[in-house]
């Protein structure tokens, strides 16, 4: 038993490719252990088709789910996949084929081929059947499913303690099932954990994914390397000096040497193809506010702005990208920051994609600064411009505060 | 696991010195937010403050039926750097009062509020002009989601006054909840007297 595994375990570090890939369209056998994660995932399934943050544009999902497809190629009709509006960057595969894309991770991808890369990397955890592997020990349907009710069950208890009052906690352990919370899914996370050796295969196989849907290999190591930037660019000593995480769950942080080995085994694949950065950009286009309001609520501004530099880099967007630029500078108020916040809102004003919000903010600095004139056309071009904005009336109101001289 | 132990923490202490289950009663009549700010309640309500996670001392939190089908937070007057709800940890913040807010400032500040509270698709709508005892205020009204999808409505007013925020919110589930309670609470936020 123990020589079969140590052999095993030897077979997969050396060749990680030759791994047995599942079949497509296969079925768990009903008693069998994966049968019993497939139980338990096609209940969390059902629970995420129901949850407040589940993104139902049409168009979006189908662009997320095209780009699947081709990643998964014949795998592709065992995979379903569920955009999620929350502003951390994960994707998620289990292993009943569930997956989540999280718009943390389409806002963070510069281009298709990054997020290609990612489901890639995903869909090998499937194709790879890694859950059954990290949990060879559980023999049967009844032990997985056993072993993940405590799990949830721990997972429940941890988010009544953290839930507002005792009477909502009782509610929350009342409510098993519903307990939804970044707890939760750390929980479910570790329970679903993979291995480093798996992950790494998982990086290889996504990028070999990547090349043969004809994407550029290339993006595979970038999509890691921006979200290394992103750390580094955090508000909070403590979290630059952590190691990224590929997500908010990854308990295998993301080294130096996870990036080199996609660097190295690009050089083995076809150099070039499709990076698709037109047909993303076009795709999150209508999100792209909403979900820089949800990053700037993680209340870590650095972050934020490392985002904004990335989507701004090719100078698209560039009336939305410099207003939420300059929110985040108003909203973090350090040393300079009101400076920077006026002069991102002024780069806004000039672009056709401004949204009207620019002009009141700029209104309400320049009247900071003391420049009253200033302030005064910034405020007229607001109320031009959204005569009917419910919040006009406030605008009236500092307009008018403005001629008496207050 | 950290995140078990971490997040378990709080219950093991409560269970040990059972000293965290002390909802104590709201009496009808007049109720002291801060030294110079008293509303009126028009029936018995639960004081739950001593219960909530993150509490602050200038934050009082009532309710009727519990705090998932009605909760009403009450705010002494803030003064800048403090907050309606109180971080968890210093890398996640939650809004803090500032000194020279702009009016969308504030009314910015309880949407993040309840968004710092884990509530979804949260979108305050219907700013107005409201009085908070003699001083002047924005009334407003919310629209939110549980995160398991069930629909929030949520009103109140914010006003500043005399360099201090003074914060009353309703929050309900929109069906039945809100409404029952709707005419209490405006009358408990027509009954304000501060200073
Ligand atoms: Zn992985």
């Amino acid at each position: 038993m123990r020589t079969s595994a140590l052999a095993l375990a030897a077979v997969l570090a050396a060749m990680p490719a030759a791994a047995q890939e599942r079949a497509a369209g296969l079925r768990p056998n009903a008693t069998s252990a994966e049968a019993g994660f497939w139980a338990v995932m096609d209940k969390a399934e059902a629970e995420a088709k129901t949850r407040a943050d589940l993104n139902t544009d049409p168009a979006l999902n189908a662009y997320v789910r095209g780009v699947m497809c081709k990643a998964a190629a014949a795998h592709c009709p065992d995979l379903r996949v569920y955009v999620m509006d929350r502003p951390f960057m994960n994707a998620s595969m289990a292993p009943n084929g569930y997956s989540e894309v999280w718009s943390g991770l389409l806002l963070r991808a510069n281009d298709e081929a990054e997020l290609a890369y990612v489901l890639g990397h995903e869909v090998s955890h499937f194709t790879e059947s890694h859950t059954i592997e990290a949990h060879r020990a559980q023999k049967t349907r009844a032990n997985v499913v056993l072993a993940a009710t405590v799990v949830v069950a721990v997972a429940g208890a941890a988010s009544a303690a953290s839930a507002g009052t005792a009477s909502e906690a009782q509610s929350i352990m009342d409510a098993t099932g519903n307990t939804i919370d970044l707890i939760y899914y750390a929980q479910m996370a570790s329970f679903f954990r993979f291995s480093r050796e798996q992950e790494g295969e998982a990086d290889l196989l996504g990028q070999r994914k990547l090349a043969e849907a004809g994407y550029d290999p290339a993006a595979a190591a970038e999509s890691w390397r921006g979200l290394t930037a992103e750390t580094k660019g955090s508000d909070f000593k403590r979290v630059r000096e952590s190691e990224t995480r590929i997500s908010v769950f990854s308990s295998h942080p993301l080294g130096a040497q996870r990036i080199a080995a996609l660097e190295t085994q690009a050089g083995t694949l076809t150099a070039g193809g499709d990076r698709g950065r037109d047909r993303h950009r076009a795709a999150i286009r209508p999100h792209l506010g909403a979900w820089l309001r949800d990053d700037l609520r993680k209340r870590d501004f650095g972050q934020t702005l490392v985002v904004i530099d990335r989507l701004a880099a090719d100078g698209e967007d560039l009336g939305v990208l410099n207003y939420y630029r300059g929110e985040a500078y108003r909203m973090r108020r350090g040393d300079g920051d009101l400076a920077k916040a006026r002069d991102a809102y002024l780069a806004a004003a000039a672009q056709p994609d401004a949204p009207v919000a620019v002009w009141r903010e700029l209104g309400d600095i320049r009247r900071r600064d003391g420049d009253l004139a200033g302030a005064r056309t910034a405020y007229d071009n607001y109320l031009a411009k959204a005569p009917q904005a419910e919040d006009a009336w406030l605008v009236q109101d500092s307009l008018s505060s403005l001629d008496q001289g207050k | 696991m950290r995140t078990i132990f971490r997040a378990l923490g709080p219950l093991a202490a409560c269970l040990a010195l059972a000293a965290c289950a002390t909802v104590t009663s709201a009496p009808a009549g007049a109720m002291k937010v801060g030294d110079a700010y008293e509303v009126a309640l028009g029936r018995e309500w639960s004081d739950i403050s001593n219960i909530m996670n993150g509490r602050t001392k200038k934050v009082r939190l009532l309710s009727i039926d519990g705090p998932l089908l009605n909760r009403l937070y009450l705010s002494d007057g803030l003064e800048p750097g403090e907050y309606l709800i109180k971080p968890a940890a210093k890398e996640t913040p939650t809004p803090v009062i500032r000194k020279d807010m702009s009016a969308s400032e504030r009314l910015e500040f309880v949407a993040d509020s309840v968004v710092a509270l884990e509530y979804q698709r949260v979108q305050l709508v219907r700013p107005r002009p409201a009085k908070l005892g003699q001083g002047n205020g924005v009334r407003f009204d919310l629209t939110a989601q549980t995160k398991s999808g069930l629909d929030v409505k949520g009103t109140g007013v914010i006003s500043e006054q005399g360099g201090k925020t003074y914060v009353l919110l309703y929050l309900a589930p929109a069906e039945h909840y809100f409404d029952a309670n709707l005419a209490e609470v405006e009358a408990i936020l027509g009954s304000a007297r501060l200073g």
